[in-house]
């Protein structure tokens, strides 16, 4: 075992599913007891990778390593560090909760005393305690999905892959869930790879990987992310939307664009006033709002400059 | 430790999911009773087997098998719920191995097919004659037969992608298996290209090793029934342990990593 390496690292690792690239050429570092999040379009590859990851799809190309072990190598002892939660829900509603944890107990290897400790713990980290006798089937989404977080991290794993482990969720359970990951995080400095549509829900990541067809088109911290956006940014409605945006670009101000639904969403640098003057004066505009950047902005920028959509 | 304890736990699981899926236990549990009493009845007036015995005696044993059949391979091919439902996935990921979890299916799915074959045995002296010796034989017969009928559940399991091709898998592969078993008829009496089939058909030797437990001419010996049994069970679990994960072997590409 090697606990100096990261505990994600990939070189140009890629998948394909036929003749459609899923994946390609990532290459991801992420350190030990890291948070870092995945964002990126549906069919932008994040599932793959947190397949391949996973040890559960083998690599067309390149190669992964978790904590230093190869995953298509060294997949059994990869498996003993992973906690795993995927998009849908790995409980029985046949068995109660407990029986369930403690079935998933026992795929971990985990057997009598351990195991039923094990399981205990996991219930009471995550409230399931009023619930753990009840067949699964009676649970609401919500405390399904706590079990589903239960049963990921009942072998105290040292990475936890979560792909959208909040989709469907309430503010409560949601909230509920990041807190029982937390915990795990600040206990034990476990690392955690999560994926997910909720762009707040990656503000408090450590990093923010952005996938777009396959491959990698934004990594960096949120705040590095923003900053790439500009100061800014200026949500402009009107027909003459398109002609501001291109006066704060004569200006040098204008650091990217988007097209929405009315207009552009310019992010710019510098100061706000100069753009409130500008728009002031520029003819045709219905609406000019300015608030800070957001990493939705990132991700509508990237994502959309790699499908030729930007202004 | 961890495979075994990941055999238990499939073990434990699938007996759990079975007992609490009452509909379906009593259905299973009422097939062979239903065959026995209408198609056993019904053919008793008209068939005379060779051997002299009724029909309702020679159908016995292959109904006997039949309720160890539909247990074991339906428990099997309920893995592709699994599959459907992200289950799968889940054992596939922990660090049991794929080996652990087939085998750990095909206890579970064969531990089901015996209580439903036990269930019909134990209604034997109601319906046939049998010693005390016949009765201990036909049990571990039952076992054999149930191992057997397993490992056939995982196969079919294997590329089964979707659950919606159940029905078509009892009738495309289940009662073929039984009818061309003699479990219901004698083999020697079949025309020539279903008496091959019979022979390549793991069932027709649980069916033939079932009539010699309870005293009844069979077609082979007992010791080949056994040895087949037990070389086809090898042979159809590392096929299916091959066809499960085709990834980086030799059926090209698929999902699941072993």
């Amino acid at each position: 075992m090697n606990d100096a390496a990261p505990a994600v690292e990939t070189e140009a690792l890629g998948r394909d599913y036929g003749d459609t690239r899923a994946l390609d050429g990532l290459n991801l570092v992420v350190p030990a007891g890291a948070l870092v999040g995945l964002l990126g379009p549906n069919g932008a590859g994040k599932t793959t990778a947190m397949l391949l990851l996973a040890t559960l799809l083998a690599p067309s190309r390149g190669v992964a390593r978790i904590f230093g072990q190869d995953v298509s190598r060294r997949r059994h002892v990869v498996r003993r560090r992973l906690g795993l939660l995927f998009q849908e829900t790995s409980i029985d509603g046949l068995l109660t909760v407990r029986e369930n944890l403690l079935f998933a107990a026992r795929l971990g290897g985990l057997g009598g005393r351990l195991a039923r400790a094990a399981v205990s713990d996991a219930i009471e980290r995550t409230g399931l305690g009023q619930f753990a006798d009840r067949p699964a089937k009676t649970l609401s989404g919500g405390w399904r999905r706590l079990a589903d977080v239960a049963r990921a991290t009942l072998h105290l794993p040292d990475l936890l892959i979560l792909d959208e482990p909040t989709v469907g969720l309430d503010p409560e359970h949601r909230e509920r869930m990041w807190n029982t990951i937390e915990a795990q995080r600040r206990e034990r400095g476990t690392t955690v790879l999560f994926s997910t549509h909720y762009m707040a829900e990656a503000e408090p990541a450590d990093r923010v990987v952005l996938l777009a067809r396959g491959v990698m088109v934004a990594d960096g911290s949120p705040a590095d992310l923003r900053a790439t956006i500009g100061d800014a940014v200026a949500e402009i409605e009107g027909e003459g939307a398109e002609r501001l945006a291109s006066a704060l670009r004569g200006l040098g101000a204008a650091r990217s664009a988007i097209r929405t639904g009315r207009g552009l969403r310019v992010g710019f640098a510098g100061p706000r006033e100069a753009v409130v003057e500008l728009a002031g004066a520029a003819p045709r505009i219905e609406r000019l709002a300015i608030r800070p950047v957001s990493l939705e902005d990132v991700y509508f920028a990237r994502t959309q400059v790699r499908s030729g959509d930007a202004a | 430790m961890s495979a075994a304890s990941a055999v238990y736990g499939i073990v434990a699981r699938d007996l759990a999911r079975t007992t609490r899926q009452t509909s379906r236990l009593l259905g299973g549990l009422a097939r062979p009773f239903i065959w026995l009493l209408l198609v056993g009845t019904g053919y008793d007036s008209i068939a005379r087997i060779q051997s002299g015995v009724s029909y309702q005696t020679f159908v016995y044993p292959g109904v006997l098998i039949m309720a160890v059949l539909f247990g074991a391979m339906l428990t099997a091919i309920a893995t592709v719920y699994d599959r459907e439902f992200g289950m799968l996935r889940l054992m596939l990921a922990s660090p049991a191995g794929l080996g652990a979890i087939l085998l750990g299916r095909s206890l579970a799915a064969a531990a089901v097919g015996l209580v439903q074959g036990l269930v019909v045995l134990a209604a034997a002296p109601l319906l046939v004659e049998v010693t005390v010796a016949e009765f201990v034989a036909s049990g571990a017969t039952l076992a054999v037969a149930a191992l057997s009928s397993s490992v056939l559940g995982l196969l079919v399991a294997a590329r089964l992608r979707s659950v919606e091709n159940f029905a078509g898998v009892i009738n495309v592969v289940l009662f073929p298996l039984l009818f061309v078993s003699g479990a219901l008829y004698p083999i020697a009496g079949m025309p020539q290209s279903l008496r091959t089939l019979a022979l390549a058909n793991p069932v027709t030797y649980q069916v033939d090793l079932m009539r010699h437990a309870l005293g009844q001419p069979g077609e082979f010996a007992w010791s080949t029934d056994l040895g087949v049994l037990a070389a086809t069970t090898a042979i159809i679990f590392g096929l299916a342990t091959l066809l499960f994960d085709p990834e980086q072997r030799f059926f090209g590409a698929r999902r699941t990593g072993r």
